[in-house]
């Protein structure tokens, strides 16, 4: 617990590092003697070379109540256990204090005492953790840890550490696990833990001798639905080909019906997670579009540079990314915010990157929709190189924040944060988009210049600024779509080339022109693809889909909802 | 306008009499790497390196004499036209050598105009074998250098079941097929091996990610990817997303080295593993040099040269060998001539960064090979070394 309380620890203000000390003092006076035997262990295992003896020594601390060692043995599997080696003396591992000072530094906490290490003077020395040597761990260990940790963490706080605990140790089939389950599954509440603990319980016990055993097992993971139960029920079921004696008629049956049940229960958990994935990435396609949908839907210019405001947006993103970082440091609670400021932010970088294009270019060919596709391609090519040569070729690393990782899991189908944020976000816009353009008078003026502009401009509409606006607005939502795409995949120069296409497809089989055109189409899109895929797999289904547009814009060449507007005028 | 002519022709003429006295101190040698388009952003790192290790060479007197004089040529990321460039580097430049290619659909589209001209590759990046032509040396880790390796060590890590997954292009194919082949030559059932690739910039993975799901609920599961380039942020991303660590369900990829690692999310990739024969963080003194002459160089290196955050890796280190290797042939022929140069390559051994080398009769490479872990950092932790494996680019020689 209190290095748990030390990895909070924001950059250290003096008040803070001195409550964590005392606190930590405290602590460390009230562990009994014990939990610092434990300790000496621990220092043992990890400054002891011999892999073999490592792994005993990490083994026995499997049962040791005391945070810190989880804490220590998290730390080591991830490199993050540092050795002090001080002249002629042992040495000495530890671990850094979470926040750092001005200069980048931090103090080190010896493992052994729990006290920062200090120098002959009594001062605590500061460390970098580039310069540090990290303790030595190899996969094996890495696992060996894993197990100790594995079963430390069935006793966690957190009934998801408890789950995926409960499921990797069941996979052993280590009978000696076996105690440890139950002892669990007597006292857990969480129906979820409760399951993986019984499935756990079931695998194990399949490699039991006794056939009625093996037969409950064989039941209870039928009735679990257990897909982590299908491997080890196939096992067995070629395992009674070649030795059929160790097996009876109903153990065998049993066997059978399990395998059914469960197939049948992964066929309806791939239709749900199909589905999700087809939305997911309908709102990924609609996040895109929707910006040209506008740009090119209802003003009617053919905008190449649409992706380029993606990747402007995207870069804005990263640019606020890196402030975060400057300000709280990475991996804190500040920093989780810098995507709630990514997302204005990317909004307004675009959108004065369109007001700037729209100003100083494609005013000037709104009659000539042809040449505004040349401009519009020889701009997003400028935009390219010029990202190139501020931020380099290579592609820029953005975190997702903590809110937007990992995932939950119903009924064996894995919904994932950031997709389920894509879908929330893509609902938001588009309402957003259809308030603005229906309920507002700005709304009513772009429907009346996209329909005439000569009589909008006649009744005293300024059609220039419309234009002005309305282009900034369709460029500042691709810019947030940019934002938002950082969260799923790359931020480099060439990232708006990689969705172009898709908009297009989205905003023409929508219907130029048309709202509820582009979200059917995406909609439309973005389903066929999930539902082919694993079918066809992603290269005959991507084709499968283009070729089904195609013919489908034979039949129809305007599109799902044919809307007259400018974009379709002679 | 009259007057300037003749001053332009005499200067031309003077500095075509400056290039023939050069040319007499110099040897040309060709670098065919793209420098823009999409695999720039791997291939301009070995222009770099081949121009380091050409400072490096001439910094010690040059070949048989001769100072390195580079010829460099942009492909673009173009196939066809890596042939023409290729052409124009034999025919116009006579370069004694080239040292290029990164994909193996550019090696194969100048295979033959090095065959026809009688020119010399070098070629540098683990490629799928099946291949052999006298006209080029492939320094590059071989199926049974890299993909064949890292297998064993998932199998002796009690691997049972294999998610194959890649970009949808020849290396990534003949590989899974060479693959599958010793898989199941390891008992390993037909049942338990996927195979799955996607197109070139592919961004949903999450069909792919939520069957791996499925696939490794069982455990002794892994993935071998051979995902080329950018795809593999959104796989990382989604695979992290979904639950699945290394601890679970490791990914071994063959395209990823540590200059990947530069624009990747490394934290999504801490504990996946790499086989190659060269890592950045070997510790031998040839290797430390290399690293520590490398950055010195960037320091003062020519326009153009990126000179933030670089690293080195395997590609990169094979093309450095293969300079060497070429200019020990060529002390050892006496000539730049290309029949005499292929006729002594053979048998040549270089001390390189990782160990030492020998060049095979078969242009291939006996080369050590290792296994590392992504750290966070971007750098491999090595956890197995094989030692020294010979390379064979037959996949029937090494399967049975």
């Amino acid at each position: 617990m209190i290095l748990r309380r030390l990895n909070n620890l924001r950059p250290p203000t003096r008040s803070t590092t001195v409550a964590a000390l005392v606190w930590l003092l405290c602590y460390i006076f009230a562990i009994p003697l014990s939990a610092a035997n434990h300790r000496a262990v621990l220092v043992q295992a990890i400054t002891t070379n011999d892999v073999a003896v490592q792994a005993d020594l990490i083994n026995s601390l499997a049962n040791v109540p005391d945070p810190i060692i989880e804490q220590a043995l998290t730390a080591w599997r991830q490199g993050s256990v540092y050795l002090y080696e001080p002249e002629d003396q042992p040495k000495v591992p530890f671990l850094l204090e979470a926040g750092t000072d001005a200069t980048g530094k931090s103090r080190g906490i010896d493992l052994g005492t729990g006290e920062f290490i200090k120098d002959a003077a009594g001062q605590p020395l500061l460390f970098t953790a580039a310069d540090l040597t990290a303790a030595d761990t190899s996969s094996k260990l890495r696992r060996v840890i894993k197990t100790t940790l594995d079963l430390l963490a069935l006793s966690n706080l957190n009934p998801n550490v408890r789950r995926d605990a409960a499921s990797k140790l069941g996979q052993e089939q280590n009978a000696d696990y076996l105690p440890h389950f139950r002892e669990r599954l007597a006292n857990e509440k969480f129906p979820e833990v409760r399951k993986a603990l019984t499935e756990a319980i079931a695998i194990t016990e399949l490699l039991d001798e006794k056939a009625d055993v093996r037969l409950g097992a064989v039941r209870a993971l039928d009735q679990q639905r257990s897909i982590p139960g299908l491997d080890f029920l196939a096992r067995l079921e070629t395992e009674a080909k070649t030795k059929p004696q160790a097996f009876s008629l109903d153990l065998l049956n049993a066997i059978h019906q399990a395998r059914i049940h469960i197939e049948r229960h992964v066929s309806t958990s791939n239709f749900i997670e199909t589905a999700f994935h087809g939305f997911s990435l309908s709102a990924v396609l609609l996040i895109a579009a929707l910006g040209l949908a506008i740009t090119f839907g209802l003003m009617g210019i053919i905008n190449m540079a649409h992706g380029e405001m993606i990747m402007i947006g995207a870069y804005s993103a990263y640019l606020t990314q890196n402030l975060f970082i400057k300000m709280f440091g990475q991996g804190t609670r500040g920093f989780d915010f810098y995507f709630l400021a990514a997302l204005p932010f990317s909004f307004l970088t675009a959108g004065l990157v369109g007001i700037l294009l729209e100003r100083g270019i494609i005013r000037h060919l709104y009659k000539r929709p042809l040449e505004s596709l040349l401009a519009t391609w020889g701009v997003s090519l400028v935009l390219q190189q010029t990202m190139r040569t501020i931020f380099g070729a290579a592609n820029v690393q953005v975190y997702s924040p903590s809110w937007l990782t990992g995932n939950i899991n119903a009924q064996d189908v894995v919904f994932a944060y950031n997709r389920l944020f894509v879908i929330a976000f893509a609902i938001a816009i588009v309402v957003f988009t259809w308030l603005l353009l229906t309920k507002t008078s700005l709304g009513l003026q772009v429907r009346a210049l996209m329909q005439n502009r000569q009589m909008a401009a006649c009744m005293g509409v300024r059609t220039d600024r419309v234009n002005m606006a309305t282009f900034a607005f369709g460029s500042g939502l691709a810019g947030m779509a940019g934002a938002c795409l950082s969260q799923i995949g790359n931020i480099g120069p060439s990232l708006g080339q990689s969705h172009i296409v898709d908009c297009f497809m989205v905003v023409v089989l929508g219907g130029v022109g048309n709202l509820q055109g582009t979200v059917s189409a995406a909609l439309g899109i973005g389903v066929t693809d999930q539902v082919l895929q694993p079918h066809l797999g992603a290269v005959l289904g991507k084709i499968t889909v283009l070729a089904a547009i195609i013919l489908f814009l034979q039949w129809r060449p305007a599109g799902l909802f044919a809307t007259r507007g400018r974009g379709l005028e002679g | 306008m009259k007057k300037l002519l003749p001053k332009i022709l005499s200067g031309a003429a003077a500095l075509a009499l400056a290039l023939t006295a050069s040319a007499q101190d110099t040897v040309k040698v060709g670098i065919l790497h793209s420098l823009s388009g999409t695999m720039a952003i791997s291939e301009t790192s070995l222009k770099d390196v081949l121009l380091f290790t050409f400072d490096e060479i001439n910094a010690k007197g040059g070949v048989l004499g001769k100072k390195i004089e580079p010829v460099i040529v942009d492909p673009a990321s173009n196939w066809p036209l890596f042939a023409e460039k290729a052409e124009g580097l034999l025919v116009k430049d006579k370069v004694a050598v080239v040292f290029g290619c990164w994909t193996s659909v550019s090696r194969k589209s100048v295979l033959p105009v090095f065959e026809k001209y009688n020119g010399l590759l070098f070629y540098p990046v683990q490629y799928e074998g099946e291949e052999l032509s006298k006209n080029i040396f492939y320094t590059a880790e071989a199926v049974n250098q890299q993909a064949v390796p890292a297998v064993d060590y998932m199998l002796a890590d009690g691997k049972k079941k294999f998610y194959l997954v890649g970009s949808d292009y020849v290396y990534p194919r003949t590989t899974n097929k060479i693959l599958k082949k010793y898989l199941k030559s390891k008992g390993i059932a037909d049942a338990d091996i996927i195979e799955i690739y996607t197109p070139f910039g592919h961004t949903d993975y999450q069909t792919i990610v939520a069957e791996i799901k499925k696939f490794s609920a069982g455990g002794k599961a892994c993935v071998i990817s051979t995902l080329n380039g950018d795809t593999n942020v959104p796989f990382f991303k989604e695979f992290a997303n979904a639950g699945l660590t290394s601890e679970n369900c490791p990914v071994v990829s063959f395209s990823l080295s540590e200059d990947e690692f530069r624009s990747l999310p490394t934290k999504d990739l801490v504990g996946h593993l790499g086989c190659w024969t060269y890592f950045m963080s070997l510790t031998t003194p040839e290797n430390k040099k290399f690293v520590a002459d490398f950055k010195k160089w960037l320091k003062t290196a020519p326009a153009g040269v990126d000179r933030n955050n670089r690293v080195t890796c395997s590609p990169m280190n094979l093309s450095r060998t293969g300079v060497y290797l070429w200019k020990q042939a060529v002390e050892k022929a006496g000539s730049f001539d290309v029949d005499k140069v292929r006729e002594a390559l053979p048998g040549q051994t270089f001390k390189a960064p990782e160990g030492k080398v020998t060049m095979q009769e078969n242009h291939h490479l006996i080369n050590p090979v290792f296994i590392g872990e992504t750290m966070a950092n971007g750098q491999f932790k090595i956890i197995k070394s094989l030692g020294p494996v010979a390379g064979e680019p037959f996949s029937d020689k090494f399967l049975k």
